[in-house]
């Protein structure tokens, strides 16, 4: 039972860390993107925030795996 | 279920009430509400193909409702108002009489359905249901059918779950954040991370809508893109012969 909660633990915070560095490595594209073509910003905006919703994904398995050793199991 | 409610009917009160009073030059008050919805058919115009007008109206009516729904969720006295019941080990348990909608795996499930129902339906209409079964149940070269056949269909379906669970992820999450800050951290502190959650509302509802938009999109075009061979037919640039902006009408 004890473990059920550490095992959740590790998965929502290892299952965090390759979206973490996913969405870094987006972002300081766009920053980059848009300082050397500011006008851009607009048309980078729909894209950017599509990539960020589908890295985020990853982190959301995690959550939803953390969710069901909570609950789900046992 | 509460707080889904309360949200349309905001909305529904919304509308009707501008609809009867709208003007061709928007007033202060029109223009705040049309400005969302323009915005946003801007951006369905200019990455939706040739027929974004078809379910411009879906998305847009996803992204009003999500946002409307995350932001009655951090109202004050949303979430803390309740009954207090005896728990199973007879703790005290809250159940408050409106929650963050999306705080409930219900509401986010159920719109993800409906994304889900309008993807797959727009997948058929386009090409028809044949067409839609050989893309879902067929690959390109034939011997990988029985290798790609499965990831195809875990991929449709990973939609859903992805949908739904990433808006109830950020809200319930946002909940708890908030929460757990005020005892850590007591008066000014929470402001920050309600500014925040501010932020994680409008953008969590933005990709709801866009991810909608993007796998109508993509089931539209697969046939089409097939034929070309190309894998990025997602983001077409601006196309010439769009009809024009629902304002300009």
């Amino acid at each position: 039972m004890e473990f059920q909660l550490l095992a959740a633990g590790l998965a929502i915070g290892l299952g965090t860390i390759g979206p973490g560095i996913g969405i870094g490595i987006g972002f300081s594209r766009a920053m980059e993107a848009i300082g050397r073509n500011p006008d851009a910003s607009g048309t980078l905006f729909v894209p950017y925030i599509l990539g960020l919703a589908l890295t985020e994904a990853m982190a959301i398995y995690a959550l939803v795996i953390g969710l069901i050793l909570i609950f789900a199991v046992g | 279920m509460v707080g889904a409610v309360l949200a349309s009917l905001v909305l529904l009160a919304v509308t009707v009430w501008l609809t009867r009073r709208a003007t061709l030059v928007p007033g202060r008050v029109q223009a705040l509400v049309e400005f969302p919805i323009e915005w946003l058919a801007g951006i369905v115009r200019g990455t939706g193909g040739k027929r974004w007008a078809e379910f411009a109206g879906l998305v847009i009516a996803i992204f009003l409702f999500v946002l409307v729904a995350n932001l009655i969720g951090l109202l004050p006295g949303v979430g803390v108002v309740g009954i207090v019941h005896e728990g199973e080990h007879g703790e005290e348990l809250l159940v408050p009489v409106v929650r963050a909608a999306g705080a409930d795996l219900n509401f986010t499930l159920g719109l993800a359905i409906v994304a889900f129902v309008a993807f797959i339906g727009w997948g058929i209409r386009a090409n028809g249901i044949g067409g839609y079964l050989k893309e879902l149940l067929s690959a390109e070269p034939a011997y990988m059918t029985p290798l790609l056949t499965p990831i195809h269909i875990i991929s449709e379906l990973s939609r859903l779950i992805s949908l739904s669970m990433r808006l109830f992820g950020n809200i319930f999450a946002g909940e708890v954040l908030l929460s757990v800050m005020l005892v850590l951290a007591g008066l000014f502190i929470p402001v920050a991370f309600l500014g925040f959650e501010l932020l994680v509302a409008f953008v969590q509802a933005l990709v709801f809508a866009l991810l909608t938009m993007t796998y109508i999109v993509l089931a539209i075009a697969e046939h089409r893109l097939h034929d070309r061979g190309d894998a990025h037919a997602g983001y077409q640039p601006e196309d010439p012969e769009a009809s024009p902006a629902p304002g300009s009408a």
